[in-house]
């Protein structure tokens, strides 16, 4: 087993330098934060004073050098707007994120395994087919227009609901139910097929001929089964959610790191950026390495090596 | 005796001052909710804010040095109730309005102008106009209390305009002694201004707030709190002051019409920028055959832009016809009424004498043309504007190659060589500010980064007089010589038919009548920032229906 973590990390070191390089060289294609600071009008004398006061008039291998060493070092620079540590602009915003995510998954979970069990038990019935549509909307479906459109019905129209921002629980509903309605389908489509293919099983025929009733081996034998291979994407619903609450939080004005991040990029705010993506990514890979761990536990079965 | 009549006097004062005191409270009820799609860096420290930030926040809570004219747009009085040019043009003297105070209570003074200048030139700021400042700026020197001598390297007559946020905001005051005493870190968590709203907590990402000071000379604010919030998206904004969770809320163009039908009134402030298009390098050599090299041409395309039809179509009505490039109703040293006349004229639209300029010029069948369609940050609808003129153009057959370029990667191409952009026609913008020459230096002068008339190298007859008239004007002191040279300077411009404008933008937002009584914005300046201590409570005076 610690060989096993040994190798992820060294793996997750290599792969959070690769994305360091690539956010740091794709970054500056979107062009120059100078451009947004100036006014149209500018000289070419102010260009140049402000070029050198943020640090962008040295060549770009020589910028990639610094960013590096000091990241090395635990320093992933300073945001050119907030002027800000940009890991600590990261960290102030993350809870914000953290305290949706949760509500998310388990809106995704609660009803989307469900779905899935009943969908696989009326396999080809029209339970099914309802539920395949249900998954088709959910992953189908933009994020940003279902946020606009249960603003619009819940907040504009019937006025159950604020329309925005951060507050009491009330808040957090038409977010959550924006960001859970992929994870939903998601669930579903994971835990019908697994529950197909479980219930071929050997032992749950063989529980079926025991003579346990048929709740007991569908919610008892197959589900818990089946939940193996939902538990190996929970990881990647995570990350689905850290990455995809971008556009949740930008509809939502919800202060959280996928605001942080379409800031980043609206404002080329490099340093925060390659932070925020860096600092992502190291959470990501760290959610993955626990499911992982967490997944051989599960499943004695499956060898780490 | 004495003693009693003191004491009955010291009553008689502590009853008129409480009586007055939960008057002003009384005075000052609720809060403002602002939405606002950008906060930029979200910091209150002016030397780290570029313009719209500084607009839409800093403006609340900190004076600047030169003000506005609230009715007409433009320059007016601001922390200096007024100014003078030496007779030699190398100073500016400010005489500032006595009795101002900064939020801590300390006296605002000219030793924080002083300050306050130096600081934006000073190492670690960001202010966009730092190196021209310094360029421009030889000493500052406290006369008194209330005066300040600036001391220029050359006659500087477009100084006081850059002191004022109707320009620029590099003349916001912050106060000498606080920064001095607390250091810049504590100075920028908790920032004091002088303005009419007091800081109270910023929150990065959310929102700012503040909360009213009573008997300011701007005005003294209705309501007793204001926040300022970050809603990016533009129809989360508009729901919010829909369901009242916000007053006002910024809007684009294109929300006019959805957010004037679902009853919200909508506030259009005037003369906030011009579209425009330009043409690139058509002074250089290899460019001499280009179609629009000459000037006929580019006549000729802007009279094949049915303006009026833009008007109503692309900025639903709320835009007008523009006068000459970059210049507005409030332009100073001007000849406002003049060329109004000329741009209604020259701006019309004239599709068949077009063609026949077109067919004279040899181009019967109209000709290829390269068109850069992209929108500078703020102003999107600039992007449906291009798209509409390239469909005109096709119209009396100039076959229009559009393309589209986000303003990241267009900005860029402007610079340097231009290798991208010369022989093209590109979309532009201005905004709306009260100087000439400091725009149409960054345009037009040779040494200038879009040199649009020509460089050192090849500056022909037009780009020489162009220079001549810029050079006479950059000394000339007299206001109706100064007049003459800026109408002479607009004229060169407008006759070379190198930028053109298509229409004069507004500001606009979607306003909760039911949050906030009638107000009128500053005309030109687009944010609100320095109007919401005007903006009264909607029982002090209800809209008009």
């Amino acid at each position: 087993m610690k060989r096993f973590i040994a190798r992820r990390l060294m793996q997750g070191v290599v792969l959070l330098f690769m994305v360091a390089t690539i956010v740091f060289f794709l970054g500056r294609l979107t062009g120059n934060p100078v451009d947004l600071m100036l006014p149209e009008d500018a000289t070419a004398e102010d260009r140049a004073q402000l070029t050198q006061t943020l640090g962008l008039d040295g060549p770009l291998s020589e910028q990639f050098l610094i960013f590096i060493g000091k990241a090395l070092h635990g320093d992933l620079g300073t945001s050119i707007r907030m002027k800000q540590p940009a890991a600590e602009a990261f960290f102030d915003r993350l809870p914000n994120t953290l305290l949706l995510i949760p509500w998310a998954l388990l809106l995704g979970m609660m009803l989307g395994i469900p779905l899935g069990v009943v969908a696989a038990l009326n396999r080809g019935g029209w339970l099914d087919r309802a539920a395949g549509t249900v998954a088709v909307l959910g992953v189908a479906m933009p994020s940003f227009w279902l946020g606009v459109l249960l603003i619009f019905v819940f907040s504009v129209e019937l006025g159950w609901l604020p329309s925005s921002r951060m507050g009491g629980p009330q808040h957090y509903i038409l977010p959550v139910i924006t960001l859970g309605t992929f994870l939903v389908a998601g669930f579903m489509r994971i835990t019908r097929s697994a529950m197909l293919e479980v219930m071929e099983s050997e032992f749950v025929k063989l529980a079926r001929i025991k003579g346990l009733s048929e709740t007991t081996v569908i919610w008892k034998h197959c589900l818990r089964n089946a939940l193996i291979p939902v538990l190996t994407l929970w990881g990647v619903f995570v990350g689905n959610l850290i990455t995809g609450a971008i556009v949740t939080e930008t509809v939502f004005a919800w202060p959280g790191i996928g605001r942080l991040t379409y800031e980043a990029v609206i404002y080329r705010d490099f340093p925060l950026l390659q932070a925020v993506i860096i600092l992502k990514s190291i959470l990501i890979l760290s959610i993955n390495l626990g499911v992982d761990i967490l997944y051989a536990y599960v499943d004695p079965r499956i060898r780490l090596a | 005796m004495i003693r009693q009549l003191a004491g009955a006097m010291a009553l008689a004062v502590a009853t008129l001052v409480a009586a007055i005191a939960p008057a002003q409270a009384q005075d000052q009820k609720g809060t403002l909710v602002f939405a606002v799609e950008s906060l930029g860096a979200q910091t209150l420290d002016p030397i780290l804010e570029g313009r719209p930030g500084n607009a839409v926040y800093q403006a609340i809570m900190y004076d600047s040095l030169v003000g506005f004219d609230l009715k007409k747009g433009g320059v007016g009085p601001g922390v200096a109730e007024r100014w003078e040019l030496a007779p030699d043009g190398l100073s500016w003297t400010f005489f500032l309005r006595p009795g101002q105070t900064f939020h801590n209570g300390d006296k605002l003074t000219a030793h924080d102008v002083k300050f306050s200048l130096e600081r934006q030139m000073g190492p670690g700021s960001l202010a966009s106009a730092a190196a021209s400042m310094k360029r421009a700026i030889k000493s500052i020197e406290v006369v008194d209390d209330l005066t300040v001598k600036v001391n220029t390297s050359s006659p500087q007559i477009g100084l006081p305009p850059s002191l004022s946020r109707a320009v620029a905001p590099e003349g916001a005051i912050m106060p000498k002694n606080y920064i001095e005493k607390v250091g810049e870190e504590e100075f920028r968590k908790k920032p004091i201004g002088s303005g009419p709203w007091k800081f109270v907590r910023n929150v990065p990402g959310d929102r700012i707030e503040f909360t009213a000071v009573a008997n300011h000379w701007r005005g003294t604010p209705s309501f007793k709190d204001l926040h300022v919030l970050l809603v990016p998206e533009e129809s989360t904004r508009v729901a919010m002051v829909r369901t009242g969770e916000a007053a006002i809320a910024s809007i684009g163009p294109e929300t006019m019409m959805g957010a004037a039908r679902a009853g919200l009134e909508v506030v259009s402030v005037p003369g906030t920028m011009q579209a425009i298009f330009q043409f690139w390098g058509t002074w250089k050599p290899e460019q001499k055959d280009s179609p629009i090299a000459k000037p006929r041409v580019r006549e000729a395309l802007s009279l094949a832009i049915d303006r009026k039809q833009v008007i109503e179509h692309v900025m639903n009505g709320k835009a007008r016809m523009p006068y000459p490039f970059s210049t507005f109703g409030y332009t100073e040293y001007f000849s406002n009424d003049r060329w109004e006349k000329w741009a209604n004229e020259a701006y019309r639209y004239d599709p068949a004498l077009a063609k026949k300029m077109l067919a004279e010029e040899g181009y019967p069948n109209g000709f290829e043309l390269k068109f850069a369609n992209t929108a500078l940050p703020g102003t999107q609808f600039m992007v449906d504007i291009g798209t509409a003129i390239a469909d005109m153009w096709n119209k009396i057959g100039v076959k229009v190659t559009l393309k589209h370029y986000e303003w990241g990667a267009f900005n860029p191409m402007e610079r340097g060589d231009q290798a991208g952009l010369v022989g093209w026609a590109s979309m532009y913008r201005t905004a709306g500010r009260p100087d000439v020459p400091w725009r149409y230096d960054g345009a037009f002068s040779p040494e200038s980064i879009q040199r649009l008339l020509g460089d050192k190298d090849n500056c022909n007859e037009v780009c020489q007089d162009y220079v001549k008239t810029a050079r006479a004007l950059g000394s000339e002191l007299d206001k109706a010589k100064r007049t003459a040279l800026i109408d002479r300077m607009v004229e060169i411009v407008a006759n070379t038919w190198m930028v053109v404008p298509i229409i004069e933008g507004m500001g606009y937002y979607a306003v909760n009548t039911k949050k906030v009584g009638q107000f009128e914005p500053i005309p030109g300046r687009h944010e609100l920032g320095d109007v919401f201590e005007r903006i009264p409570r909607p029982e002090q005076k209800p809209w008009k229906k």
